[in-house]
């Protein structure tokens, strides 16, 4: 009897004074949102817990007094932290453009007030200026910074720079990329003006050396025809590579809807079936509605959601991460569907699955949406206007565990619920 | 007959002169409520743009006569806002902090989407850093940048450069000032930590010199800002963060009684300008809502933007706005705040204001009805009703910025 009085209470008290030390067993607790996880397959309510900056734990109804911080959803969506796939973030103070220039953008201003945690670079370092741009962007910054390593040694540092084939090096783009496998996810190929598939053939080169997939922006100009991008589909590109600026209609450009029919191109969606990846990359000159609404009126709906973020296009019709969202909205996708876009699909083309979702265990990186309804508009780049009911608005981002903005002050002040 | 032939050719020539010109103005903005403190304007009128002009402003301008009609019904027209407490010197220059390092941010990108026209970078450069500045963010940037120079010469690089009282130069401040008055609008002091007047004397000397206001972020030193007010700083000159609510800095309302000090409205009257300031660490609701409780009223509605204050509870230039009227300042108090007041508090009295033949500098926005929340440094909430949120920003006569796209396409 006294034995058992004896574990009784020395297990009592050590219990106590376990869940003392411990408080609480949430840090954070994000309730009555509707979670969208594309790769867990979630799109209800969920209650979301963090501890650690880790999901600690998805279900319905956690209790609240197990969390240090609420967080009130309700009413918002609820999403792992967006991936923007095409993103200009090499900011710098030469006369680089986007390569260490002042085109490009440090990343936090623009990311978590727009809901993303993650942006890959694209193409704007190559593997002569990729330490530097590690050295004064990527350690320097708090979203998380992936980046395409441009195939051109010196990277997107405008002309006569990107047209020097002889600085297409693909062995020691490949070796740069293996060298920094945590933040390098790919080859970039970008602004090629002349009629040559050579750098084509390069940055699958350097893809294939370093097993990694490559992403096109295909050029040219008004000196020759286009070149034909099914060829690029189904002769030069591997499963798994990304063609963005899908839906530009520019002169120097084959678009993949047909000018004088207006219908999608026999074999684009083959082309997608082959697992040719496609990105939107908005820019400042790269988004026609006329060849995104037939191409999604076909079926034709793009895998990644890339912004394009750079100086021309953060104020122009592009304007952040939600906006291009919402232009997709309007356009008849749904909301799934878009976040789908920009969370689980780039994590997966870019290879890195640990990221865009909300699996228990992974690093909490969280998007907290709110879609508003109204009448809104928006332009794509030459000016057409086309009308919405609905636009995205982010109330709150987290970033491995840490609140990183919250627009409305939903966040209990962790006091509150000490 | 002679005299009706020449009729004739006189219609002919201004039916064709008409033809040649083109439209009368190249914008017009339709239906909006005009807020212009300069000129007194709180009313329904539309507003037309020639030029990169201001060209007329009245009620019902003719749509037939402008290239491009803006539809701006249901929304507020004002001067493009002037946020006179920015960081923009944003580089890459290791432990440079606000002055070419990265703690500053990139003025476009906050700027435009945000109805602000004119950003007065405040302390970024001293005079040694001042032509860097201008060529990597003055002349790259399409937002009006101007700046209050930093009495230190390395200007505000953070640490011990700022605590260095012998790089403090009247001389060489007012001097590389002068040199500069189009983007030079004053002085700055900042982040000195010892109780020690001396760089306050030197900034209010180089004031003096270059006959501008200076402005004030009251350091560490514990100094009574009662004294700065009346024995230091002149008629004009500026006390930023006025709102603040820190150990080290002397507040405007008494920590024990919660009232504001008897003090700081005399000292309004004198003429000293305060400023919002809001930062990451500058803006407390217990200092703000008495003292506006008590009748005192920011002159300015300054950010203090920077990567420390972006993504905190300051946001934006209308976040800052809008976290006022939360507070019970009316639409108009606030607009005029950060249009026609600071233009004035920077001598710069051709902006912040629409009157026919100024520069067209203008802010369109939509009022949001809702239930919001506002948080100041200290985590402290306050819920608010009513949010400002940017349609159209246009810079000298150029569209910078379009929410929904409310702007027709131009025909010519």
């Amino acid at each position: 009897m006294r034995t058992i009085s004896f574990l009784f209470l020395s297990g009592f008290i050590f219990l106590a004074v376990f869940v003392q030390a411990q408080s609480k067993q949430y840090s954070i607790l994000i309730k009555g949102g509707h979670v969208i996880d594309a790769k867990n397959n979630i799109n209800e309510l969920m209650d979301v817990a963090i501890q650690s900056g880790k999901i600690a734990a998805i279900a319905k109804n956690i209790d609240p007094s197990l969390a240090t911080q609420i967080v009130d959803a309700k009413g918002m969506y609820v999403t792992p932290g967006l991936i923007d796939l095409h993103a200009h973030v090499f900011a710098g103070t030469d006369d680089r453009g986007l390569s260490g220039g002042f085109s490009a953008l440090a990343p936090d201003p623009y990311t978590f007030r727009s809901g993303v945690t993650t942006v890959v670079d694209c193409g704007g370092a190559g593997w002569q200026s990729f330490d530097r741009f590690k050295k004064n962007i990527i350690d320097h910054s708090r979203t998380r910074v992936l980046s395409f390593l441009n195939i051109v040694g010196d990277g997107m540092r405008g002309n006569p720079y990107e047209q020097d084939i002889n600085d297409m090096d693909a062995k020691k783009a490949a070796e740069k990329a293996l060298a920094n496998k945590d933040i390098v996810v790919g080859f970039k190929l970008a602004h090629f003006a002349a009629a040559s598939w050579v750098p084509v053939e390069r940055v699958v080169e350097a893809g294939k050396l370093a097993d990694m997939p490559v992403i096109i922006d295909f050029g040219g100009d008004n000196t020759h025809a286009p070149l034909s991008i099914e060829k690029l589909f189904t002769q030069y590109l591997r499963p798994g590579d990304i063609y963005t600026h899908v839906y530009t209609e520019l002169v120097q450009r084959d678009p993949v809807v047909d000018l004088n029919t207006r219908q999608l191109k026999p074999f684009l969606i083959p082309a997608q079936k082959r697992g040719i990846i496609f990105d939107v990359g908005f820019g400042g000159g790269s988004f026609n509605f006329n060849q995104a609404i037939p191409s999604i009126k076909a079926g034709f709906l793009p895998n990644t959601m890339g912004t394009d973020l750079h100086t021309g296009s953060m104020n122009g019709a592009m304007k952040d991460q939600l906006n291009v969202l919402s232009i997709f909205l309007s356009m008849g996708m749904d909301i799934q569907g878009v976040i789908s876009r920009s969370t689980w699909a780039p994590a997966q083309a870019i290879k890195r699955p640990e990221l865009g979702n909300l699996s228990v265990g992974s690093g909490a990186d969280v998007a907290i949406l709110t879609v508003r309804n109204g009448n809104f508009a928006f332009k794509d780049i030459s000016g057409n206007r086309n009308e919405g009911k609905q636009r995205f608005e982010c109330e709150m981002t987290i970033r491995n565990g840490r609140i990183v903005y919250d627009l409305n002050a939903i966040a209990s002040t962790s006091a509150q619920n000490k | 007959m002679k005299k009706f032939s020449i009729l004739i050719i006189v219609l002919l020539f201004l039916a064709t002169f008409t033809n040649a010109q083109g439209k009368l103005y190249n914008t017009l903005i339709k239906g909006g409520r005009v807020i212009d403190a300069k000129n007194n304007i709180n009313a329904l009128m539309d507003v037309a743009i020639k030029d990169g002009k201001i060209a007329k402003v009245a009620q019902n301008i003719d749509a037939a006569q402008a290239e491009q009609v803006v539809n701006a019904k249901g929304m507020y027209v004002t001067p493009g806002l002037i946020d006179i407490h920015a960081h923009v010197f944003w580089g890459i220059q290791p432990n440079s902090y606000l002055s070419n390092g990265d703690v500053g941010v990139t003025a476009d990108g906050f700027s435009f989407r945000s109805g602000v026209t004119t950003m007065v970078d405040c302390g970024g450069p001293g005079y040694k850093s001042f032509d860097t500045f201008k060529r990597n963010i003055i002349d790259k940037s399409q937002t009006r940048i101007l700046a209050f120079l930093n009495i230190v010469g390395e200007g505000m690089r953070g640490g011990d450069y700022e605590q260095d009282v012998s790089d403090m130069d009247v001389q060489l401040a007012a001097k590389a000032a002068l040199d500069n008055k189009e983007h030079v609008v004053g002085f700055k002091l900042a982040h000195f930590t010892n109780p020690d007047w001396t760089p306050v004397e030197r900034i209010v000397a180089a004031g003096k010199l270059a006959d501008m206001p200076v402005i004030i972020d009251f350091g560490g030193g514990k100094l009574p800002i009662e004294d700065l007010f009346f024995k230091y700083l002149r008629p004009g000159d500026i006390y930023t963060h006025v709102f603040t609510e820190l150990e080290r800095r002397d507040p405007i309302v008494d920590l024990k009684s919660r009232q504001l000090r008897p003090f700081v409205i005399p000292a309004q009257k004198r003429g000293i300008i305060f400023d919002v300031g809001f930062g990451g660490g500058s803006f407390n609701f217990n200092q703000a809502i008495p003292a506006i409780k008590a009748g005192f009223l920011p002159e300015l509605m300054g950010t203090d933007l920077h990567t420390g204050s972006m993504n905190g509870s300051m946001k934006d230039q209308l976040n800052v706005l809008s976290i006022h009227l939360a507070m019970g300042m009316s639409l108009q108090s606030v607009i005029e705040r950060s249009t026609w007041r600071p233009a004035q508090a920077i001598k710069r009295t051709e902006l912040g204001h629409l009157s026919e033949g100024a520069i067209a500098d203008i802010a369109i926005l939509s009022m949001r009805q809702g239930k919001f929340g506002f948080r100041d440094i200290a985590m402290n909430r306050q819920e608010g009703t009513q949010k400002l949120e940017c349609e159209m920003t246009i810079k000298g006569g150029k569209i910078m910025y379009d929410l929904n796209a409310i702007a027709s396409n131009v025909k010519k």
